[in-house]
């Protein structure tokens, strides 16, 4: 009897371990990340940097899991989008054919809004677009579709704010105010104008300009004309690469009184553009108690990558990455739908605040079934019901010496 | 095999027959009239939009909105081609080419387009009714894609349009056409109205590209100034000529082929950055385009002798 | 006098009435907005008409000559600008690396008409084939240049701030060489076709070639010269640019092209005079039309003065030949 029940112990002991070992490999969570990027066509310029960004936060992720023993490992691939939403359909598609369930991208709404019509939305695969237009909330997305990158009507009145502080008062204060013709620029606009008239000011423009033009001399000419307060120039690095050269030749800009939203915020001035264009000049970008240290922590990475410069809005790519994996982990799964699902979960307004330089501890926190509040370089989240950021809290900062400082914060809300 | 998912060829399927449809409208322009047009991408422009406008801002049903906008298409050719069917060939290619690029200024510009933010919200018609075509594929096992219903309208339209294009060129009137393409001169001298005829080729061609353009907008659910510009005429051109010069059906190939060939290069998979895989993949279609046209001039379904007898 | 020099005469008239009329509306102009507003704008329209013209006069000598709607052309600035972008990255200061990247893509062309131009010339190809083979040639030759240096944009690092200012008006210094450059490529150009040995040779390879060879032209040896002017100039005007511009990327030379070809047109396809007016009239145009309208309708003002010169004036300014059927 005494062989016998030490038999059944045995068997029963070793059973347990198999059952445990197996389903400890089954918990190994393989993420196929999509990156929809402009590879080709008119928005190419963007495809390096957000591809570096989208690699960069991949590779932190699988370190960061693997040293916390979080049996979870993320790739990436990639589709060119082109630019043009037909094809941006058929990228993701391709994508969703090699494995993706989640995606990174694309640049513009016209093509997330192909995209969620045409596939997602079906098939419950999250989107991270880094588009502003508040157009993208007119389509019953069901849940699918997130941003990191706040809300034009959130950032306007950050702007507006950024350049009430600079002048110090904004009644009867003429703002001249410039964008790129395409739909990121005048949707800022609209919300920018609107609350600096609300303020009391005055509004000089507005200056559009088509980024293919061979000069902005005479656009430059009519920002400055008139010497106005302030000026608010709403563009993508490699535009304003041109732009503000014009602009420094018109011999009558002061850079000081130049403030730009988070497009042309970077922590070293690309060298595309002439630092004398920025130099003084303030701006906005989403922001956090965590900013300073989580910007250090991304530069570095970026630094250590080698390759492209930083170009606009490429801290949010590395954000939406990171959240998909957070979610992921915390779903025990790369199912798509289980994705969506967590996504509030490691967002959670009032739960424990993590970082990216915690990211081991807030992988293990997710994966123990903890909610968490995931702050990202590009500030905190706490997405609504419908995928935006609700979080208002802004950077404000100035250029000194082609270099980014922050000089306060302030909530866009109030 | 990730290659062959279904949902993926079914989105190549429709975007290949826009493309046909599309040029379709250049085949009768170039291949039988002897027009050299390069605005269609403006005409189809404009009876998208005009359909999602009408939808949108006016309230009209989808299927009414059709008819109205290829309407709208035709006034256009219209207009064009009144003052500029007299020019010589070339000259009139590129009288199109700026009208086109007009025409997608002012939708990027004007307040009452939608400017940068387009239009959307025109497609409720066609998702109900994609939604019940589904649930009646279901039972014969094809509910599970996602645009089958689409790609079914597409062909559909597209076979019809052929036939009544092919019927057309047999015609009379078609004959008159081919007569216009290989010797105007000779053609005036019979007491033909050339011009005329062109204007009713064009008119039919802006029709096509209405057509085009409203299952491109049916496919994409978001009209946008980008989406209608010359590289979409340049890429319904190399569909043509790829099929075969002054056929039909060549044009459907041509289509097929061309989509086939740069959507499914995506699965070509080299150990290369994501930016040089995006290059490659346009260097290998713009050399096919060169070797094509080297070495098989008359396209695939065309004829070399339809091409001698052009200038 | 009028049998020695009936080339000049013609085109000089022409020239003389360009400018008048051109002068003539810049008064008017400074009456309704002002004289500084317009003189700053005409000065920013010249720049801009550099680099149109030198980018159309390539594009004109080879559709003239060779009956070729070069849609490649475009790209061939790229590729001056990034070759000199390549070569300066070995060591060479920025000047000699351009003058190098000239003469290479004025060879790439050259044998670009050996591999691709000539065969369909002997095989008599159709006007459409000739379209389908440019597109791909141009994008080959664009995913090339990005295959191998990147999407990003670039700088090619010259001083675009440094400006010269008279009074109220100033102009870049390297806006004010693209000004000054492409001027004279354009107007070399059209002395060398009307006086030089070579010039009346390609004039009358243009003709007619049959015609041409006849009377003992050597069509092979001219046809080469022209490709290599063509691809230089090019070259000449995407290096211009790139420095003058400050910012590049693989993109830029295609989407100038449709404005090279509105060049081209309106000054009347084929002749090098008609690559400086239709310049002229593209750049003045599209800057003075930023003193009525909003600059977001810059890009349309040269397509609409295309339309109404194509139905006014068809042959374009220096235009000679049929132009309605």
């Amino acid at each position: 009897m005494n062989w016998r029940r030490r038999f059944i112990a045995a068997v029963s002991v070793a059973a347990l371990a198999g059952i445990l070992t197996s389903s400890a490999l089954a918990d190994e969570v393989a993420l196929t990340i999509g990156k929809l990027l402009e590879l080709t066509g008119p928005l190419s310029e963007n495809a390096p940097s957000q591809d570096k960004a989208i690699n960069i936060a991949v590779d932190y992720a699988n370190q960061a899991a693997q040293s916390a023993g979080v049996p979870i490992k993320a790739t990436a691939i990639s589709a060119d989008v082109q630019g043009d939403p037909q094809a941006a359909l058929s990228a993701a598609r391709a994508l969703v054919a090699k494995g993706a369930t989640v995606f990174i991208g694309p640049s513009i709404t016209p093509e997330s809004i192909a995209i969620a019509n045409g596939l997602t939305i079906q098939k419950k695969i999250t989107v991270w677009p880094v588009g502003t237009s508040m157009r993208l909330r007119t389509i019953k997305d069901e849940g699918t579709i997130f941003r990191t990158v706040p809300p034009d009507s959130l950032q306007a009145r950050a702007v507006a704010a950024a350049v009430e502080d600079k002048l110090g008062a904004a009644k009867g204060k003429v703002l001249s105010i410039a964008y790129r013709n395409e739909p990121y620029g005048e949707g800022l606009f609209k919300d920018l104008s609107a609350a600096w008239q609300a303020k009391g000011g005055k509004i000089q423009g507005p200056i559009v300009y088509d980024p293919t033009q061979a000069t902005f001399d005479s656009e430059a000419q009519q920002i400055v004309d008139n010497n106005p307060d302030a000026y608010v120039v709403i563009d993508y690095p490699d535009t304003f690469a041109k732009v503000g050269a014009a602009l420094v030749r018109t011999g009558k800009f002061d850079p000081s009184k130049l403030v730009v939203p988070d497009a042309l915020a970077f922590s070293t001035v690309p060298s595309n553009i002439p630092p004398q264009a920025l130099e003084g000049a303030r701006g906005t970008r989403g922001g956090s108690d965590t900013s300073t240290q989580a910007y250090k922590l991304f530069d570095d990475l970026w630094q250590k990558a080698g390759g492209v410069e930083h170009f606009a809005l490429d801290a949010n790519s590395f954000d939406s990455t990171t959240l998909a994996i957070l979610a992921a982990a915390a779903a025990k799964s790369a199912d798509p739908a289980a994705i969506q699902g967590k996504i509030h979960s490691v967002t959670k307004p009032g739960a424990a605040k993590y970082s990216p330089t915690n990211l081991g501890d807030a992988l293990k926190a997710v994966w123990a079934g903890q909610p968490i509040d995931y702050v990202g370089v590009a500030g905190a989240f706490e997405f609504a019901p419908n995928g935006d950021p609700t979080i208002s809290r802004f950077d404000i900062f100035e250029y000194r010496d082609g270099k980014l400082h922050v000089i306060k914060q302030i909530d866009a809300a109030e | 095999m990730s290659f062959l998912d279904a949902d993926f060829w079914i989105g190549v399927g429709v975007t290949a027959g826009v493309y046909a449809i599309f040029a379709l409208g250049l085949q009768l322009n170039v291949g039988f009239t002897g027009l050299i047009n390069l605005g269609q991408a403006g005409f189809m422009a404009i009876g998208a939009y005009a359909m999602g406008m009408l939808v949108v801002d006016a309230g009209w049903p989808l299927l009414l909105a059709l008819p109205a906008a290829i309407l709208v298409a035709i006034v256009a050719g219209a207009l064009v081609g009144l003052p500029t069917l007299r020019l010589r060939a070339d000259y009139f290619g590129i009288v199109t080419i700026a009208f086109s690029e007009i025409v997608r200024y002012a939708l990027q510009n004007a307040a009452f387009t939608g400017g940068n933010q387009g239009v959307l919200g025109f497609d409720g018609g066609w998702r109900e009714f994609q939604a019940w075509a589904s649930n009646e594929l279901s039972p014969i096992g094809l509910g599970g894609t996602i645009q089958l219903p689409l790609l079914i309208a597409v062909w559909a339209t597209l076979l019809i349009c052929l036939a009544a294009l092919t019927i057309l060129q047999r015609s009379p009137w078609g004959r008159v056409l081919k007569a216009i393409r290989e010797d105007e001169d000779a053609a005036a001298a019979l007491g033909k109205n050339v011009f005329a005829f062109k204007l009713q080729s064009l008119g039919i061609a802006a029709a096509l590209a209405a057509v085009a353009g409203f299952f491109l907008a049916l496919n994409v659910t978001y009209l946008y100034p980008s989406e209608f510009d010359p590289s979409f005429t340049f890429f319904g051109y190399a569909a043509l000529i790829l099929g075969g010069f002054a056929s039909y059906g060549g044009v459907v190939a041509g289509a097929i082929i061309l989509c086939a060939l740069t959507e499914g290069l995506r699965f070509l998979d080299l150990p290369l950055s994501s930016s040089q895989s995006g290059s490659l993949r346009f260097i290998i279609v713009g050399l096919v385009l060169i070797i094509l046209a080297m070495f098989r001039p008359q396209g695939l379904l065309g004829s070399k002798a339809e091409m001698q007898l052009r200038s | 006098m009028e049998r020695r020099f009936p080339f000049l005469t013609a085109n000089a008239r022409v020239a003389v009435r360009l400018t008048l009329v051109l002068i003539l509306v810049a008064i008017v102009l400074a009456v309704a907005r002002g004289p500084v507003a317009v003189g700053q704008t005409t000065l920013n329209g010249l720049v801009a008409a550099g680099y149109f013209s030198l980018g159309a006069v390539g594009l004109t000598l080879v559709f003239g000559s060779l009956r070729i709607i070069n849609f490649a052309h475009g790209d061939l600035l790229t590729l001056g600008a990034y070759v000199t972008l390549g070569i300066s990255a070995i060591g060479l200061p920025f000047w000699p690396a351009a003058a190098l990247a000239i003469a290479a893509t004025a060879g790439i062309a050259l044998v670009l008409d050996r591999i691709v131009w000539e065969p369909m010339r002997r095989k008599r190809a159709s006007t459409l084939q000739l379209f389908l083979v440019a597109i791909g040639l141009a994008m080959v030759i664009r995913y090339t240049i990005q295959f191998f240096a990147g999407s990003q944009p670039r700088s090619v690092g010259q001083d675009v701030l440094s400006a010269i200012v008279v009074g109220p008006f100033h102009l870049g210094a390297l806006q004010g060489l693209a000004l000054i450059v492409g001027v004279a490529a354009a107007t070399l150009v059209g002395l060398g076709l009307a006086f030089t040995p070579f010039g009346k040779k390609i004039r009358a390879l243009a003709d007619d070639v049959a015609l041409a060879e006849v009377s003992g032209v050597d069509t092979r040896r001219m046809i080469r010269l022209v490709w290599l002017v063509a691809g230089g100039l090019a070259a000449l005007a995407g290096v211009l640019y790139a420095a003058a511009v400050g910012s590049v990327n693989p993109n830029f030379g295609f989407l100038i092209l449709l404005s090279l070809f509105t060049a081209a047109v309106l000054g009347g396809i084929g002749n090098a005079y008609g690559a400086l007016a239709g310049g002229l009239i593209v750049g003045l145009a599209q800057e003075w039309s930023t003193l009525f309208f909003n600059a977001r309708w810059k890009p349309v003002v040269g397509f609409a003065i295309l339309i109404v010169m194509l139905l006014v004036m068809p042959r374009g300014i220096f235009g000679s030949g049929r132009a309605r059927s």
